[in-house]
């Protein structure tokens, strides 16, 4: 049975890290042996007691104390409370949920393509190529509107001297490359072609990033995305989150381009009125 | 083969059934409206088996309205479910509990649903007439109880002197008898039942435009400036939601609760508002209303949802038509979608 009561967490810590955002430490109360188990990718949710809950991924997942990090923006009512609390503030956990990035065991180049805040949910990605050398070769390209915006800046410099990455700013000063990842393509599919792409950012970003990888001869099986919805049970009952026929909070938020294509063919999804800046 | 007896009055049954259990019937509140209400043993009230379903059907026996999930008292959560007493649905049409039943299905894993939903005891009661706008025929879901949707069935007469039949669909509806005499029916009443539902459906005619939208809606064959228009005859105000048997989309609410409490409920939700999707950031994945309309009549009539549930999502009791204020309720949309 789902429970929709959540566990007790607690906010150890935080930071500044990015234009309105925080990087947060924080703690589930009594772990349990499935805590353990989070797949980068995957999201938990969390609640701010007598204002709301909402998903959020993980940066760095629970360890034997439960203790993670969350990179959160400030963006609606919610983040709002959640800023204002204190440190040892009770907030509530679920979770983990959802499916996470794929496991790859045969691919040898995977290219990450991250833009804005869709950089948090590819940290666990990154981390453990870094650590167990899985895939064999992974490089990045970061896209942020300037500055101000990139997140998870320590995590960046650590990266920086791990793994060939590439970060791209919309308004960029002197000397930094300037553009979407998009436009680094050509020269970042002619120094090594990859194998696969994992993407995550602003929806038109990703959808743009998937079609640009096709053109360069990558099968829709090799690229995978990262969809934001609205949720609220995480369960795949409350129909928030709906995508066709598929529920982003169970089938999600993680999908294989073909697959996200069939789900979008099958009852359209619009091209609609969307913001395409980074979030 | 369900075990069938002669029953002489439903009266009689209901008072046996109200003994140990609540029991709810659909009853006319003088006002011109017609509610689920409670009807103790001691009830001396006919039962009257209306051909129109009542305007809500059983949904919100087990998928409650408003439901709290738990509270906080600063320091910990407390889980709440519902306070259950045993409960029995006396007279469901066929229709609602096909609806039922898919609700089951779906809310498998929901503890607050189970919990109401295994206390209670569904009687159903077949159709010997259609009612208006029901296309039960169409969508197997009527007029004939399904006999694994109830734990007991009753069947009307054409003939109104002779007595009434119960059938057992379930081994709760055979303990529910217990200590109630009555004797085996005496006639052939699965050609009884079989001819009740070819007069519904000779009633309910061919709905050609259903059968068509349905077709249309699963070859991807409508053009987006249709749904668009029938976008424009939403008025957001959830009515279609809220009375279809299996719509179940809820929203959380967190409010303050005793003197430094805070509680979480979830309330019943419509896709068809503005904002359902809506995220913090402002992105809004179904912003048009033609889209949301879209989704709400694939959710009823998709074939991937059917292939999920083994069913279509309606059951057609047609109580959308009755009640939505755009003239778009599954006839009105089905006739405009199935148009070429």
């Amino acid at each position: 049975m789902n429970d929709p009561t959540p566990r007790r967490l607690l906010l150890l810590d935080h930071y500044a890290d990015g234009e309105d955002a925080r990087h947060f430490s924080l703690r589930i109360d009594l772990p349990l042996a499935a805590d353990l188990a989070v797949i980068p990718g995957q999201f938990f949710m969390l609640s701010v007691p007598g204002v709301g809950e909402a998903p959020f991924t993980y940066v760095s997942l629970p360890d034997r104390s439960g203790r993670f990090t969350a990179l959160i923006r400030r963006m609606g009512t919610l983040t709002e409370a959640l800023f204002a609390q204190p440190v040892g503030a009770v907030l509530g956990y679920r979770g983990p949920f959802g499916k996470g990035w794929p496991l790859f065991f045969s691919a040898k180049r995977v290219l990450v393509v991250a833009g804005g805040c869709g950089l948090a949910p590819l940290a666990g990605v990154i981390d453990e190529a870094i650590s167990h050398y899985l895939p064999q070769r992974l490089s990045l390209i970061y896209g942020a509107r300037n500055a101000d915006a990139q997140v998870l800046r320590r995590e960046r410099a650590e990266w920086q001297q791990r793994l060939p990455m590439i970060e791209t700013l919309d308004e960029a000063p002197v000397g930094m490359r300037q553009g979407s990842p998009l436009q680094h393509f050509g020269e970042l599919f002619a120094a090594t072609p990859p194998d696969a792409v994992l993407c995550c950012g602003p929806e038109p970003l990703m959808l743009a990033t998937a079609e640009a990888c096709l053109k360069r001869g990558l099968s829709s099986d090799k690229v995978w995305l990262s969809l934001e919805r609205r949720m609220h049970c995480a369960d795949g009952l409350c129909g928030h989150c709906y995508l066709g026929p598929s529920y982003v909070c169970q089938d999600g938020p993680t999908y294989r381009y073909d697959r996200f294509l069939q789900l979008q063919s099958r009852y359209s999804a619009r091209p609609g009125l969307q913001d395409h800046n980074f979030c | 083969m369900m075990q069938a007896f002669s029953l002489d009055r439903p009266e009689r049954l209901r008072a046996h059934l109200a003994l140990d259990r609540a029991l709810y019937e659909v009853r006319a509140d003088g006002q011109g409206g017609t509610h689920w209400q409670h009807v103790s043993a001691k009830d001396l009230g006919a039962f009257e088996h209306a051909v129109e379903p009542p305007p809500f059907s059983a949904k919100s026996f087990f998928f409650a309205e408003r439901e709290l999930l738990f509270r906080f008292d600063g320091g910990r959560f407390y889980s709440a479910m519902p306070e259950v007493t045993p409960q029995v649905l006396f007279g469901v049409h066929a229709c609602d509990l096909v609806a039922v039943a898919y609700q089951d299905r779906f809310f498998a894993a929901d503890p607050h649903y189970q919990a109401r939903r295994r206390a209670t005891l569904l009687v159903g009661v077949d159709c010997l007439h259609s009612c208006q706008g029901g296309f039960c025929s169409l969508l197997d879901s009527g007029p004939a109880v399904h006999g694994d949707s109830a734990d007991l069935i009753l069947l009307p007469r054409g003939d109104e002197a002779s007595d009434w039949l119960l059938l057992v669909a379930s081994e709760a509806g055979r303990n529910a008898l217990h200590g109630l005499r009555l004797p085996p029916a005496e006639c052939d009443w699965q050609a009884e039942r079989v001819a009740n539902s070819h007069c519904v459906a000779a009633e309910q005619g061919e709905q050609q435009e259903v059968s068509a939208g349905i077709v249309a809606l699963n070859n991807d064959s409508i053009a987006d400036t249709v749904w668009d228009a029938l976008g424009l005859r939403c008025l957001g105000c959830s009515g279609c939601t809220s009375v279809c048997p299996t719509c179940s989309c809820f929203a959380p609410l967190d409010r303050p609760s005793g003197q430094d409490g805070v509680q979480r409920e979830r309330v019943w939700d419509s896709c068809l508002y503005e904002g359902f999707q809506r995220e913090a950031s402002g992105h809004n994945p179904s912003a048009g209303p033609g889209q949301r309309v879209q989704r709400f009549w694939t959710h009823k009539f998709g074939d991937a949802f059917k292939e999920r549930f083994e069913r279509y999502g309606c059951v057609g009791c047609g109580r959308c038509d009755r009640v939505c204020p755009g003239g778009i309720g599954v006839h009105g949309v089905m006739h405009k979608v199935s148009l070429r």
